[in-house]
């Protein structure tokens, strides 16, 4: 309890946040302030965010890169989406009670993994689940064999390429490269209506921040301590005889859930899902989203999701010729003058004048470790509590030089 | 140590997140505000980058001569247009988010754009929902019948079938196998379906037919011009190929470096065009063939003008290639998109979608290619056919050529039989008695 | 060109007038084209069936000349539209080598009315429309002009100056034809090419006139075996031969040529003799003996096809993987040694082939012709120098600040591919092509119809020296030792007095200089655009980490392999699902050496 309570002090600004998005945004949009298409916008970028705050759990805490993200969220949203596409029954173009795509592909009866997703609360139990057990059964293999660091990222990396390549094949029965869209009603409300949208909206930002505070909960316990220990150094918390591959597997399934719940928003509010949320660009993408909010930070993940995904918006609406050279500079600056990420940023601002007297004491013993050592290599001001020791990408060399 | 840390953390970060959604919300609001009254808006929704850009940029280029060229005459209406160009990247849901920006913040008249059907269907919801209207200018699979959709590239029957027909004529070569090769996507898919349907019904045994698939930008075609080569030992064997984009360059090469010729065994391409040959060393192309509505070769006081103005617009725009830019069939489309909805804002007197809609059934239009007609019923075009040759410099050389324009099926007649397409007599697709 | 192709057919057809197959030659202008007229005429011969192989061509063209001539009926073509067909089918019998113009151009549609202006001495009297040839298209001001040509035999029409006359297209009429004019035309087109002095052509026509498995072209290609010298024509007017005489009404003809076809391990002919073999069907051989041999025919066939697919599936396989080697080996040095997560690694390869773009042009710009095919050998080192340039430019602005923090040099490589990819966009637009040299197009036919791709042997050839070089500096050089030290321990190497930040920016710029030797080789086998870097980054990184990371002998070593795998599997499964399975084997691989091939040996908190 002594946790909830501290939690409750201290995250006044995550709760006045919350509560904007909660109520004050969709009310705003009811008023006729903010524009149905930028709510929207804002939903799905908070979807997102749910994908950013899992891979900052499994990367940033427990020191896992997974480059296949992008997959889970896309399992969930499939689902979602084969059930909404179920229930636009005869209304689709062809009037027949199959998806269109299959009239198209000439098939005359539903494939049997089709069937259980006319149910709505089948299909979101088999949103969550199937990338869940996917997740796990994969997680399961590569951490029982210890595959590590950039192995791992490697390998999840090839999951994400195959997967993505079977998903755009046509006798998959999943829509092809066109994916799933056609949408018309969810649990028979109409999609297309802006109440809907609203509530759709409200959803998400309450999802959100439940999973946020979540989060945050599980690393202030005992496990978040664990999985921070694995980070930084997995070797010695296996020679205490923790199992370690449990705990991995655990934060690995938990991303690919918060990953999950993600796309299963996601896809509602979007109308759209095809493989190509799911490739190789996009699981990249999302790894972009938390390095550029900063690590390890819960809060800036969602800061990156959002922040990249509105510039993405805001940039190929505004400057459709040379977008890409503002993002590309955006990235490029935020590594070589916010090594902390956006998150570590906004806390070197002046006026947070507390938290830098504090993050100054932080950085003491490992800015003195590096002018003792004469290397100015060593760039990381937050010594080993934001995590340089033992990244998951350092092969054995530099790790050699940083630690003893 | 870990937790004091923790608090400061948390507090100065969600308080300034607040204030930079804040400010991106100003931004999007300052955005949508409306500008001058005196111009009509028209949306381009091509992606400039990401890997259909390769594709897409032509056609925004093209349609931003059409602009020039029309807001020298005036306008329409009175009113100068006023483009309004978006970078949909190449990401499909990026292309809804960027037709709804364009439909409901910018509220462009009409759009020109799209070029993939995934990117085409992904967009077709925001304009049925807010009937508003899109120009779609390039060769597709059909089966698709929205009243707000303009499709000015050809349906099935006026590319597929009529290259199928003249591969089999004594005239193309009298072909009695068949290779279908596509990338994998619903375009090629549908292609071959139709093209096999076509063949089986011209009595090609099942085995004269092979069909084969290879994922986006597939760059390693070894294997399958073996295949190939195997498979056309027998002789009279041609390929059909539906391979888009950056695969066609490794697929010629191969094929040339392991010894075929278009001689022993000509592809006939559908989705290569003027535009993709510069990308190419033509070399190792002569000889095959495509088929599309339109060539930069063909002969027409109307052509030559319009190949002359875009060599002139991309020389004057400072656009890559300069004037060694090149006019292919979607960027006619693209050219006859904007024009035909120019002559039916015109005639309609306003620029209201229904009006407009109303006023292009059955309008005419001199394109650069010769005259086509917008159909009575059904949003598409009726386009002549015409298949080329490739020659060493890049241009095509006309082989055949249909015999005045060809109606569209955007049903085709060999896979869906009992449906039609007609938005007078009834609402879009309707199956038939 | 055109000369020599003259003089060698005067020398053919005095060979074949003196073995007195022709008859004497009648159009008698002037020397030259004395000879030229030698009527042929063959492609209409009808032969008895089965005359045997030596049965030569007789002319069929009666020089006492009671016909009507050649030009007069080109005149009525003209004049009575009507009959055009007709004429056209009269002239096929008169087809000479004064004619072969007349009929390749009318099968290309290149035959068109003209009127000429009127003459300045009687400007009064209208000129007869006359038939002419067209040459190519030339634009000038916009418009589309031609050469003239007389039609028989093709010659420039000149104006009263003696100069030659173009005409603008619009000006021209063309002559129609319909398609069975066509299809008349093109067997003569064929026999002209069994003739031709391109072998490209006499194959092609060959091959064609084996299709065809026309009994009555049999002796065509019997005279034209005897006299050919080139081996690949032979062989396929041998086997073309062969096709046809399987068609004979003898079986033991039948079997002679199955047999025939056998020997030759004729592919081609594979699908024929199937048919013929089979015991049931409408196709099937009636005559036992023959069947048996032909049976035999296609054993030995298809014996010989497995042999060479194996051959050939070597080949793509060390192919496709000696490109993998060369892409993933820049990725081996930077990512594998120094730890730098180079998300613009596919850029660099990008960088690389634009600089082999660009050097491709000032060749054709500033250089005379016959040097063109030499662009290549000078990209090679200007695409390393640039990439590798641009390399350590990078690596001291950027990459220098972030040694031990690989996951921002992820997020800087990433910021830096958007901006490589739109700056080439930028500067070269989306479209660009880079050609083969002469040496490198075409390929190495090694047995008949396995042909090994010259810019493949090329990229092979590449890899090995660009490996070897590489492993030579890294072991054998001063250089490499001070790399392998400092990506070894950074810390421990400046102790040492070693000057870190410029051995970091060279190992640096040799990974990216290799990554743009890459791009430059991957212009000859696939396309230059601004975003083909990302097609290969997956790959590279996967062949990398397959091989073990830091191990440049893993790195080949996974690159072949996984190349060759690939290619063993894509004949069964189609190319997408090798792909599948050949990701499912990597994961499965790395189950069981989680490390990759040649794990990192020490103490190694990753491990």
């Amino acid at each position: 309890m002594k946790i909830f309570e501290a939690l409750w002090q201290r995250e006044k600004t995550a709760l006045a946040f919350a509560f904007a998005a909660i109520l004050l945004i969709p009310l705003a949009n009811a008023m006729g302030w903010v524009s149905d298409l930028n709510l929207n916008l804002l939903g799905r970028y908070f979807c997102f965010a749910l994908a950013a705050l899992g891979i900052d759990l499994v990367w940033g805490y427990a020191g896992i890169l997974t480059l296949c993200q992008a997959l889970f969220f896309c399992l969930g949203g499939y689902c979602i989406g084969m059930h909404m596409l179920l229930k636009t029954g005869t209304n689709g173009v062809y009037g027949s009670a199959l998806p269109d795509f299959m009239v198209w592909n000439q098939v005359k009866t539903l494939p049997w993994f089709w069937e259980p997703f006319h149910h709505f609360p089948i299909a979101l139990f088999l949103a969550l689940c199937v990338p869940v057990v996917f997740a796990m059964t994969f997680g399961y293999f590569a951490f029982r064999s210890r595959i590590n660091g950039v192995y791992f990222s490697i390998i999840t990396q090839a999951l994400a390429l195959a997967m993505w390549l079977i998903f755009l094949r046509n006798e998959t029965m999943l829509g092809g490269t066109n994916g799933l869209t056609d949408f018309k009603t969810l649990l028979g409300f109409q999609l297309a209506h802006p109440a809907v949208k609203r509530t759709l909206f409200v959803i998400t930002a309450v999802v959100l921040t439940s999973a946020y505070f979540g989060c945050r909960l599980l690393i202030a316990s005992k496990l978040g301590k664990v999985l921070i220990a694995i980070r930084d150094s997995e070797q010695r918390l296996r020679f205490t005889g923790f199992p370690v591959a449990r705990f991995k597997l655990f934060a690995f399934t938990l991303s690919a859930l918060l990953a999950a719940v993600g796309g299963i928003l996601y896809v509602p509010q979007t109308g759209i899902i095809t493989p190509g949320r799911m490739d190789v660009k996009n699981s990249l993408e999302m790894v972009v989203w938390v390095a550029l909010g900063g690590r390890g930070t819960l809060s800036g993940p969602i800061l990156g999701a959002v922040g990249v995904s509105l510039c993405y918006s805001f940039l190929t609406g505004r400057f459709p010729g040379s977008w890409l050279y503002f993002l590309g500079a955006l990235f490029v600056a935020v590594v070589l003058f916010m090594p902390q990420g956006l998150a570590g940023a906004l806390q070197q601002l002046p006026f947070r004048k507390r938290a830098n007297n504090r993050s100054s004491t932080d950085i003491g013993p490992a800015a003195l470790a590096a002018s003792m050592a004469g290397t100015s290599d060593i760039h990381d001001p937050s010594g080993d509590a934001q995590g340089t020791g033992a990244d998951p990408l350092t092969t054995r060399n530099t790790t050699a030089g940083v630690t003893p | 140590m870990m937790q004091s840390n923790f608090k400061a953390t948390r507090q100065g970060l969600l308080s300034k997140m607040g204030k930079g959604m804040a400010m991106m919300a100003l931004a999007f609001t300052a955005m949508s505000q409306a500008r001058a009254e005196e111009t009509v808006k028209i949306g381009i929704l091509h992606s400039l980058s990401g890997t259909m850009a390769i594709s897409e940029v032509s056609l925004k280029d093209v349609v931003m001569m059409a602009v020039e060229e029309l807001n020298a005459k005036g306008g329409i209406n009175g009113k100068k247009i006023e483009p309004v160009i978006v970078d949909p990247a190449s990401d499909w849901d990026l292309f809804a988010e960027k037709a709804k920006q364009l439909v409901l913040t910018d509220k462009v008249a009409v759009t020109f754009g799209c070029w993939t059907s995934v990117s085409r269907k992904s967009v077709l919801p925001v304009f049925e929902n807010n009937n508003a209207l899109l120009f779609y200018p390039v060769q597709y699979e059909g089966e698709e019948c929205s009243n707000n959709v303009f499709y000015t590239g050809a349906t099935p029957n006026q590319q597929l079938i009529p290259a199928a027909e003249y591969m089999m004529s004594k005239e193309g070569g009298e072909y009695k196998k068949f290779y279908l090769l596509g990338t994998d996507y619903v375009f090629p898919r549908t292609a071959n379906k139709i093209l096999r349907a076509f063949l089986l019904a011209k009595g090609v045994p099942a085995e004269n037919i092979m069909e084969e698939y290879t994922p986006f930008h597939h760059q390693d075609y070894q294997t399958i011009v073996q295949k190939i080569k195997t498979f056309s030992a027998g002789g009279k064997t041609c390929v059909l190929s539906t391979i888009n984009g950056d695969s066609n360059v490794p697929f010629y090469k191969e094929f040339a470096n392991q010894g075929l010729t278009s001689a022993m065994c000509p592809i006939m391409a559908f989705s290569v065009a003027e535009d993709e040959l510069r990308a190419m060393d033509t070399q190792y192309l002569i000889g095959h063939l495509a088929a599309w509505n339109y060539f930069q070769s063909v002969k027409a006081p109307s052509n030559s003008k319009f190949v002359k103005d875009f060599k002139e617009f991309a020389k004057k725009n400072n656009l890559p290639g300069g004037d060694k830019r090149v006019t292919d069939d979607p960027m006619e489309a693209a050219y006859i998109s904007i024009n035909i909805w120019a002559a039916a804002a015109a005639k309609a007197k306003s620029f209201e979608v229904d009006k407009v809609r109303k006023a292009a059934y059955g309008l005419k239009f001199q394109a650069p290619g010769g005259m086509v007609m917008m159909d009575e019923r059904n949003n598409h075009l009726h386009k002549p056919v015409i298949i080329g040759e490739i020659k060493k410099d890049g241009q095509f050389k006309i082989v055949w050529k249909s015999k005045g324009l060809v109606a569209p099926e955007p049903w085709s007649i060999y896979t869906s039989p009992d449906k039609g397409c007609d938005h007078v007599d009834h609402t879009g697709t309707y199956t038939k008695k | 060109m055109r000369r020599n192709f003259r003089t060698k057919f005067y020398l053919l057809n005095l060979f074949l007038w003196s073995a007195g197959c022709l008859s004497a030659p009648i159009h008698g202008q002037d020397s030259a084209s004395a000879a030229k007229a030698l009527p042929v005429s063959r492609a209409m011969v009808k032969p008895a069936p089965d005359s045997g192989a030596s049965a030569a061509p007789v002319g069929t063209f009666n020089p006492a000349g009671n016909e009507i001539p050649v030009a007069a009926l080109l005149d009525t073509l003209l004049k009575n539209p009507e009959t055009r067909t007709q004429t056209i089918k009269a002239l096929i019998p008169r087809a000479d080598h004064n004619l072969q113009d007349f009929f390749q151009n009318l099968f290309k549609g290149n035959l068109y009315e003209y009127s000429p202006p009127a003459a300045k001495a009687n400007p009064d009297a209208a000129q007869p429309k006359i038939l002419v040839i067209a040459g190519p298209e030339t634009d000038r001001d916009g418009e589309n002009w031609v050469q003239l040509f007389k039609t028989y035999p093709m010659q420039a029409l000149l104006d009263e100056n003696g100069a030659p006359i173009y005409a603008k297209t619009a000006d021209l009429t063309e002559l129609e034809t319909d398609r069975e004019v066509r299809a008349m035309v093109q067997p003569l087109l064929l026999a002209f090419d069994l003739d031709n002095p391109d072998a490209k052509k006499r194959q092609s026509a060959a091959l064609s006139l084996g299709e065809s498995g026309d009994t009555l072209q049999l002796p065509l290609i019997t005279a034209a075996l005897e006299k050919e010298k080139d081996g690949k024509c032979k062989r396929l007017m041998q086997e073309a031969s062969a096709r046809i005489r399987l068609h004979s009404a003898l079986p033991e003809n039948r079997a002679a040529a199955a047999k025939a076809l056998g020997d030759l391990h004729s592919g081609s002919a594979l699908a024929e003799l199937k048919i013929l073999a089979s015991t049931s069907g409408a196709g099937m051989e009636s005559d036992e003996g023959a069947r048996k041999e032909i049976t035999r025919a296609v054993q030995t066939i298809e014996a010989y096809a497995s042999y060479t697919s194996i051959v050939q599936n070597i080949f793509t396989g060390l192919s496709l993987g000696s490109i993998l080697i060369l892409m993933a080996l820049g990725l081996a040095i930077i990512f594998g040694l120094m730890g730098v997560i180079n998300m613009a690694h596919g850029e660099f390869m990008m960088i690389g082939a634009y600089a082999t773009f660009i050097v491709q042009n000032l060749f054709h710009k500033y250089l005379p012709a016959p040097y063109f095919g030499y662009f290549l050998a000078v990209s090679l080192p200007i695409a390393f120098l640039t990439s590798g340039g641009i390399g350590v430019l990078v690596e001291t602005t950027i990459i220098k600040r972030l040694y031990g923090r690989p996951l921002e040099t992820l997020l800087a490589t990433w910021g830096l591919s958007l901006l490589f990819v739109q700056s080439a966009r930028s500067l070269f637009g989306d479209l660009t092509a880079v050609s083969s040299p002469e040496l490198l197009s075409k390929g190495w036919e090694i047995f008949p119809q396995v042909v090994l791709p010259y810019n493949r042997i090329f990229i092979i050839f590449l890899t090995i020296t660009i490996v070897s070089l590489v492993s030579l500096i890294f072991y054998r050089t001063p250089l490499g030792t001070l790399i392998r030290a400092v990506t070894q321990n950074r810390a421990m190497s400046r102790c040492l007095g070693i000057g870190t930040r410029k051995v970091d920016a060279l190992t640096f710029g040799l990974g990216t200089g290799i990554a743009g030797i890459a791009g430059c080789a991957l212009t000859q086998v696939g396309n230059v655009d601004p975003g083909m870097g990302q097609n290969y980054i997956v790959d590279s990184f996967m062949v990398v980490v397959t091989g073990g990371v830091g191990k440049l002998a893993g790195t080949v070593l996974s690159g072949i392999g996984i190349g060759t795998m690939n290619k063993f599997l894509e004949p069964f499964l189609q190319s997408v699902y090798a792909k599948v399975v050949l990701l499912a084997m990597v994961i499965l691989f790395l189950q069981n050496k989680p490390s990759g091939l040649f794990p990192a040996k020490g103490r190694n908190e990753d491990l």
